[in-house]
This record gives structure tokens, sequence and C-alpha cells, in this order.
């Protein structure tokens, strides 16, 4: 295909010949570059958005002047290949950069050409030569004014498509977040719907005068009750899980003593624990534990939400609650070289299966929902506790219990050795 | 044939929550007079409704835990086998939590059921009414 230059030269009409009186006039016409780069430079830098361009000291002005005169030495030079329309390329480039508009370029260029066809009155007071003269001038100015332009055309289009490249990819970012936001609506809407619905049928049931005996009505509002307790939970997962995607939740981390973490949760599982006679084994009793680096309120709710899940799903025996110091090798490779403890809460309860270890930790999953149906819970717990965790710095997970059965859940939490307190947004 | 008119109409509610189910039953027997068979096993489901047993099935859409033939079977797709396994034309009301846009007029055409209710369902004089209706319309 043949390129911009020789495109354009054939269009202009520009032959060797014209090559060949360019290179004669060269050493004539250069006594005049330093007057033509004064006239340039007064005309270009008073535009008004040109101005704002030239924000350098009259060093940067006498720069570009000495630069004019060198682009003018080439405009003579008489060579005009692929090489020169590169160099031409590059002036067009360089002033999108910074930011010179095509309509203060080609003004001031205007001048130039006004100022050179002085000069070659100056230089052939013949009528016929200067005529032939000003003719091959307009022509490579012609030329060369083509290819800044062209430049100028090349790296708008580049720019256009650089931020129509930004604005698709915003798009589907913000196509696939809808989307997101929209399973999550339905699937709030599906989640509160059902303790609702027990809450407005009960109450209406007994409202209307269904209830066989006043003991019945008195168990329908033990359910009433189950339900709007449900619900609340709910809302409460719902908001945190909505702060947490939104970035909005706000983690005051700081030197927490573990000790009283876990003595002022332990006792909020005690009344369920013993309902359902299982124990609860703290092991971590005598044991002199570390101050750690955390938020905690939010370490609370986790250790609860993981506590409760353990009582929740074990239906005889033991939740066990162990502290240890995790090897410093593989502390290092998932820590960021943090030193922490590792709380496990293992029970003997009815276990999760391997394949789904990871996606309970998934918001709206539970590994049976329909022992959740039965048992309560959002299936927002665990996902909320891992964002929670992983915002203090450490990290949670699940294993199979040390016999073979029930669930072991194990968190690490960073040691309180960094600075004393933090304020940490997700 | 149908029952004598004196004997209480069967309905059979397939619920995976328990409450849910218990206020379907309980507004179904006080208020309507009828009677309901509360179940999430398949098998038994189907034992009902071959001896003919079921008058109106009453499915909801998310069932956690009813499994059929290997796989967990939702409230669409048992309304299928419950039909085909019915020695007379069985009247089905979907009854979900699903209440987005659009919910309805998919559940209902991929279903085949015969009317939709959204979740929370709390009315037990509405909820008797629409048994009622779609019990006279399939006589």
């Amino acid at each position: 295909m043949e390129s911009f230059i020789e495109e354009m030269k054939r269009y202009l009409g520009f032959t060797e010949e014209d090559a060949a009186v360019l290179r004669s006039l060269g050493p004539r016409l250069v006594k005049y570059f330093p007057e033509m780069s004064e006239r340039f430079y007064s005309q270009i830098p008073f535009h008004p958005n040109a101005f704002r361009v030239f924000t350098g000291s009259e060093a940067q002005i006498q720069r570009l002047k000495h630069t004019l005169q060198l682009w003018a030495a080439g405009l003579f030079r008489g060579i005009y290949d692929e090489g020169y329309a590169q160099e031409r390329f590059q002036i067009g480039y360089r002033h999108v950069r910074i930011g010179l508009e095509q309509k203060y370029m080609i003004s001031a260029m205007g001048i130039v050409r006004a100022y050179l066809n002085e000069c070659l009155v100056q230089e052939f007071p013949a009528t016929d030569e200067r005529m032939e003269m000003s003719r091959v001038l307009g022509k490579i100015l012609d030329l060369d004014l083509n290819l800044m332009c062209e430049s100028y055309m090349h790296a708008t289009v580049q720019n256009l498509r650089s931020l129509n490249e930004q604005m698709e990819r915003a798009n589907r970012e913000l196509a696939g977040a809808s989307h997101t936001k929209d399973e999550f609506l339905a699937h709030i809407s599906h989640e509160l719907r059902t303790p609702l619905n027990s809450v407005l049928g009960f109450s209406k049931l007994i409202l209307d005068g269904l209830c066989a005996s006043p003991e019945e009505e008195r168990q329908l509002l033990k359910d009433v009750f189950a339900s709007a307790q449900h619900l609340l939970g709910l809302v409460n997962d719902i908001l945190d899980i909505g702060r947490i995607e939104a970035g909005k939740m706000v983690l005051h981390v700081e030197h927490v003593g573990l000790r009283d973490v876990l003595d002022s949760t332990l006792p909020l599982i005690a009344i369920q624990a013993a309902e359902k006679r299982i124990t609860v084994v703290d092991e971590t009793a005598d044991l002199p534990l570390p101050a750690v680096h955390a938020d905690e309120v939010r370490l609370r709710q986790v250790l609860l939400n993981v506590l409760t899940n353990a009582v929740k799903f074990t239906n005889e025996g033991t939740v066990r609650l162990r502290a240890s110091y995790p090897d410093e090798a593989i502390a290092s490779s998932d820590m960021l070289h943090m030193p922490c403890i590792r709380l496990e809460i293992e029970d003997t309860g009815i276990g999760i299966p391997p394949e789904k270890r990871e996606v309970v930790f998934q918001k709206f999953v539970q590994a049976d929902p329909s022992h959740s149906r039965r048992l309560g819970g959002t299936g927002l717990g665990l996902a909320i506790s891992r964002r929670l965790i992983e915002m203090m710095g450490g990290s949670i997970g699940l294993e199979s219990g040390k016999y073979g059965r029930g669930t072991l859940v194990w968190m690490t939490v960073p040691l309180a050795v960094r600075q004393q307190e933090e304020v940490i947004q997700a | 044939m149908p029952p004598p008119a004196d004997t209480p109409r069967c309905i059979l509610i397939v619920e995976d929550h328990p409450l849910v189910a218990k206020f379907y039953s309980l507004a179904l027997e006080r208020a309507g007079g009828f009677t309901c068979v509360v179940t999430e096993d398949v098998t038994e489901m189907l034992a009902y409704v071959e001896a003919g047993r079921v008058d109106l099935a009453i499915l909801d859409v998310s069932l956690s835990g009813t499994e059929w033939e290997g796989h967990t079977i939702d409230g669409v797709e048992l309304a299928h086998l419950l039909r085909e396994h019915a020695p007379s034309r069985l009247p089905i009301l979907l009854a979900t939590a699903h209440a987005m846009a659009g919910d309805r007029e998919r559940l209902m055409a991929a279903s085949g059921a015969d009317d939709y209710m959204e979740k929370p369902i709390y009315d037990a004089a509405h909820l008797v009414e629409k048994v009622r209706n779609l019990l006279r319309r399939n006589s």
C-alpha cells in the first residue's frame, strides 16, 4: 500500500526536481531562520490555550526556537523519504502529548509560510525565478503540514481507541456487578420471605381465632418469635455483607486480649449447648493467651458464628476449642510473615463433605440447606467470617475432625506485634 | 369417581421449611376443613398420589431436602412427576418465595402448574379460597 508521504507527494505533484530546487534553496535561506523562529514564537504561545502549554521559562522558548530552526533545515535538506515522514509525524505526536492543539500549529505555520515568501522576495528579485521558488516552497510546506496533521489525527484516534477500550471494560464490569446485584437481591428477597411467612401466617392465624387452644396459640407465638429472630439475624448479616461488598466495612484493629474475647464469647453458646447436652471444652483455659491484632467486636462475631455452627450441627459429643502457634514455615507462606495464633474449633457433629469445604464460605451456600432450614442460619455467616478474618490479616478454613468425623474450623489471627491501632476498610 | 361431598378433600403439602408447612396445614385444616399430608419424601408422595388420595398438591419450588433417583428435585420437576403418577388430573399450586420479575411466568410455564402464590402467604381464608377454586375448576 502506498505510504502517506508518497500519496501526498503524488497529490501535490512533488517531483525529484522540486527536491533539488529545495536543496539549492536551503543555503540561501538559512540566514533567515532565526528571524523566522522569532516570528513563529511571537504567534503561537499567545493563543489562549496554547499559552498554557508553554509553562517553561524563557529558556524553554529559546530551546523551541532552536528546534524550529532544525525543522527548517530539514525542510531544505532535499530528502523526503519515509525517515522524513517519521520525523514529521513525531512532531505531531509530541504536540498531542503536551496538549498543543492542531489549530494553533496551522495558524503559526501560516506565519512561517508568509515570512519565507518575504525572504524569497529579498533573495530573488527576478519575478519568474521567485514565482518558481515560491511554488516549490508551497509544495513542501503543504507536505510538511499534512504530515504533522496526519500524526495529530493518528494520535487522536489512538487516544479515542484507548478511551473506548476503557469504557468497554467499565461497561463489562458494570454489567457484571449489576448482574451480581440482581442475583443477590433475588436471593435476599427469597430468604426474607420464608421467615416472614411464619411471622405473618401464625400471627394471622391467632388473630383470626383459628387456634384450637391457648396452648396452641402460645406454641405458635413461639414460632413467630423464633422466625422474627431469624429475620433479625438475616437483616444483620445482609447489612454486613452489603457493607463488605460496598467497601464500607470498617474495622478498628487494636491490641485485644484473646483471653477476654474467648471468655466473653463462650458463655453465649453455653445455653444452646446445654439444651443439646453437648460439652464445650475450652482447652485454652489454662494457657496464657497472647494479645492479638484484631477488631474485638468482629473477632467475637466470627468466633460466635463458628461456635454456634459447631453446636448447631452436633447432636451429641463435644465442641473443643484449641489454640496453637503455627510453624513459621507454614505461616510465612500465606500470612505475609505475620506471626499468628491459630484457633481451632472442632465438633463431633455431622461434618462437611470435602467437596463442600470451600463453597460454604460463599454467600447463601449451605452444605446441606435442609439442615439449615431446620436449624436456622442465613447462609451468610461463614462468608462474612472469612471476609472479616481476612481483613484482620488472618485466614479461616475447614477440615475434617481429627477422628474422621465432625468438622474442624481453624482460623489464624495476627499477634499484636505491629503498630498499636489501625483502621481497615474493606 | 369423585369422593362423596362430605369426605374432606386431601391436600399434599411439599415444603422444605417446617414452619411454613405447618402454617399451610393449620390454615387449610382450620379455615377450609381439608386434610393435609406434609412430606418431603418422593416415594411417600407418589404412594399417596397413585392411590388417588390426593386432590391437590401445593409445591414449593426450591426444595433442599427432596431427592429423587439420586438428585435433588425441585417443585417444577416434581409437578411433572406427580402428574405422571396421578390416576386423574392433579391440580397443582406452586407456592414459592421466588418473587422477582418474570419468576411467575417462568415457573408456571416450566411446571405446568394451575396457579401460583408468592410467599409470604399468610391469610388462611385467601389460601383456602385459592385451593377451593382450583378444585372446582378441576372437577
